[in-house]
């Protein structure tokens, strides 16, 4: 049972509700620690200056904002203390859309909300919510910062999904449609065939992060104590140009002849 | 903007050049460190045991175990196990829109046509909007290997990262209690309380009715919703004039919105086109125009120092008079309308006579 990260309360209309923020998402990124390879000691950080290597205490550390190349302005702890938003346990639904007006690209993260007491007027919600096909937007403070969200119903549980601002979701206008290259009807009935020949369901268990199941095998191999065999090193992440392409072809051919 | 990566989309034999661009920014703007003068800083690793500073080659990195051992993983090995350099966005299978949870997406990007060709760019997008379908598939960018949705979205293809399923709860995983029985009278007072506020977006106190003159369906979702709510919410007002707002406007498009919402009436009322084609007159054109039930304008003022309409008001500026001023539209002034209303009081109207 996950523990919930923060308990507040919905604030709709004259209405409120107490509930529990859980994320809905599990954080599988395989964490390592950076140690020292000759007597595998964890390393410790040190903050220095860059010009005299002169190492700076936390409380010495400032934010600087750049205005330009050449000048920047130092950020106090009292400016920051200034835009800290004052603490408060509501969530502000301030009004309610169509469930289809936000497209993917304002969702950034997501989380569900589970009762704090009143489950009866939680699943209430949740169900009014899925009978109007809407949903809320939401606005709260939580660990000192502001956000926008938007409520909703899954399968009669209600989840909050933070959104980006605005001034954060791009708009792209790089695409001229060269009226020269409308496709014709032939060219898309033809494309229309290709795409309905692979149609199928929405099936995320058919993919897994195999380079983290990789990363694991490995990990519990050398657990294990098992020898694990030194494989040649992958070209780096550079794009690849004819010239390495050609190069690692002919790589391929003598490691075939070798063994 | 410079493109993160290139490469191709793959299904089936086609390929398409794209290049991979970021569709959002980050909430704040990027700080740097510096002390109380203002010197940068920079960060050194030292030894925990030798208390002295480390370069990059004497560190390596280790993962603790659940026992506490700690499995020291190299350089090599990590590259053994990475994901193999591909520049290809292979689609497995293309799925509708509406199937994929919101709590699956994770970051967008653009993808934009690369290469001199753009007709497959093109092609894939006009077919994936028509069938409502996105396009799953995985690549690999910066030694990571993303599961993605291609979007095809206003003309534009889109590449949204996703989750693993591994990496999403459910309520079950997260322990929330059963679903629950809702009483009806509670679920109607919330539904009641979410109509209450789903209306509250045009200004209280103004006077004026809005009536929204364009395409609505040519604006990005969220706009073309707020209009339409704010049409709604002002649509009972009387004491103030009626204000026409052209978004996504275009006369011809208005002409062509027009003649097919006749058809779709007529059909509705059982008339075939011949019968509609013998009784057609201007007047069923003009009671289908966005501005039905208004009268023709009298006067247009066309400002910016253009000498054409632009297709604006088509249909209903037949018999209008027409005033040009060289200001842009933010910059006329009411000086500017009285003389244009001067202009208009002497001239003769002719009503096409």
């Amino acid at each position: 049972m996950a523990r919930a990260m923060w308990k507040g309360q919905l604030q709709i209309g004259k209405q409120k509700l107490g509930i529990k923020l859980y994320s809905a998402v599990e954080d599988r990124t395989i964490r390592f620690h950076l140690l020292h390879a000759k007597d595998l000691a964890p390393v410790e950080q040190h903050i220095i200056r860059k010009d005299t290597g002169e190492e700076v205490s936390k409380d010495d550390m400032r934010k600087a904002l750049a205005l330009s190349a050449q000048t920047a302005v130092i950020v106090q702890p009292d400016d920051l203390e200034k835009l800290v938003p004052p603490e408060s346990r509501d969530i502000q639904i301030t009004r309610f859309v169509a469930a289809s007006v936000l497209g993917d690209q304002w969702f950034e993260r997501p989380y569900y909300l589970g009762p704090d007491g009143d489950n009866s007027s939680y699943f209430a919600l949740a169900e009014a919510l899925e009978r109007q096909d809407v949903i809320g937007i939401a606005r709260w403070v939580m660990r000192k910062k502001r956000y926008v969200g938007a409520l909703s119903a899954v399968d009669g549980f209600l989840t909050m999904t933070t959104l980006r601002r605005a001034d954060q979701v791009l708009s792209f206008s790089g695409i001229e449609p060269a009226k020269s290259v409308t496709p014709q009807a032939s060219e898309l009935k033809l494309a229309q065939q290709l795409v309905s020949s692979i149609e199928a369901d929405f099936d995320p268990s058919l993919w897994q992060n195999e380079y983290r199941q990789r990363l694991c095998k490995l990990i519990e191999a050398k657990a294990r104590g098992e020898k694990i065999k030194a494989v040649q090193p992958k070209k780096k992440h550079a794009p690849a140009s004819l010239e390495q392409s050609l190069r690692a072809s002919i790589a391929a051919v003598k490691e075939k002849k070798v063994a | 903007m410079r493109p993160l990566w290139s490469g191709t989309i793959t299904f089936g034999l086609v390929s398409i050049p794209v290049e991979l661009v970021t569709a959002v920014r980050p909430r704040q703007t990027a700080m740097k460190l510096v002390d109380k003068a203002g010197h940068a800083l920079g960060r050194e690793y030292h030894c925990s045991k030798e208390d002295k500073k480390l370069s990059q080659d004497e560190l390596v990195r280790g993962y603790e175990t659940d026992s506490g051992k700690m499995v020291v993983i190299t350089d090599e090995e990590f590259e053994s196990v990475a994901p193999e350099m591909s520049g290809d966005i292979e689609l497995r299978n293309f799925v509708p829109l509406e199937q994929i949870p919101p709590i699956y997406f994770n970051r967008p990007y653009f993808l934009a046509p690369s290469g001199k060709s753009t007709k497959a760019y093109h092609l894939l997008t006009a077919t994936m909007e028509k069938a409502g379908r996105v396009g799953i598939g995985s690549f690999v960018m910066r030694g990571h290997e993303y599961l993605v949705a291609i979007i095809a979205d206003n003309g534009v293809l889109r590449a949204d990262t996703l989750r693993y399923a591994d990496e999403i709860r459910t309520p079950e995983t997260i322990g929330l209690s059963k679903r629950g029985k809702a009483t009806a009278s509670k679920v109607t007072q919330f539904v009641k309380i979410i109509e209450d506020l789903a209306t509250e977006l045009a200004e209280d106190g103004n006077p004026w009715r809005l009536r929204m003159v364009g395409a609505l369906d040519v604006l990005p979702a969220p706009t073309a919703e707020i209009l339409k709510a704010a049409q709604e919410k002002t649509a009972t007002r009387t004491e103030g004039v009626e204000v026409n707002l052209a978004v996504g406007y275009g006369g011809r498009r208005e002409i062509t919105d027009a003649v097919r919402s006749l058809l779709y009436e007529q059909s509705a009322a059982g008339r075939t086109l011949e019968e509609l084609a013998e009784i057609l007159d201007v007047e069923h054109i003009a009671e289908h125009l966005y501005t039905r039930g208004q009268p023709d304008p009298d006067l247009v003022i066309r400002t910016s120092g253009e000498q054409r309409l632009s297709g604006f008001l088509l249909w209903q500026s037949a018999h209008s008079e027409f005033y040009f001023h060289d200001a842009n539209w933010p910059d006329f002034r009411r000086t500017d309308f009285l003389r244009a209303l001067r202009s208009y009081a002497g001239r003769q109207r002719r009503y096409g006579a």
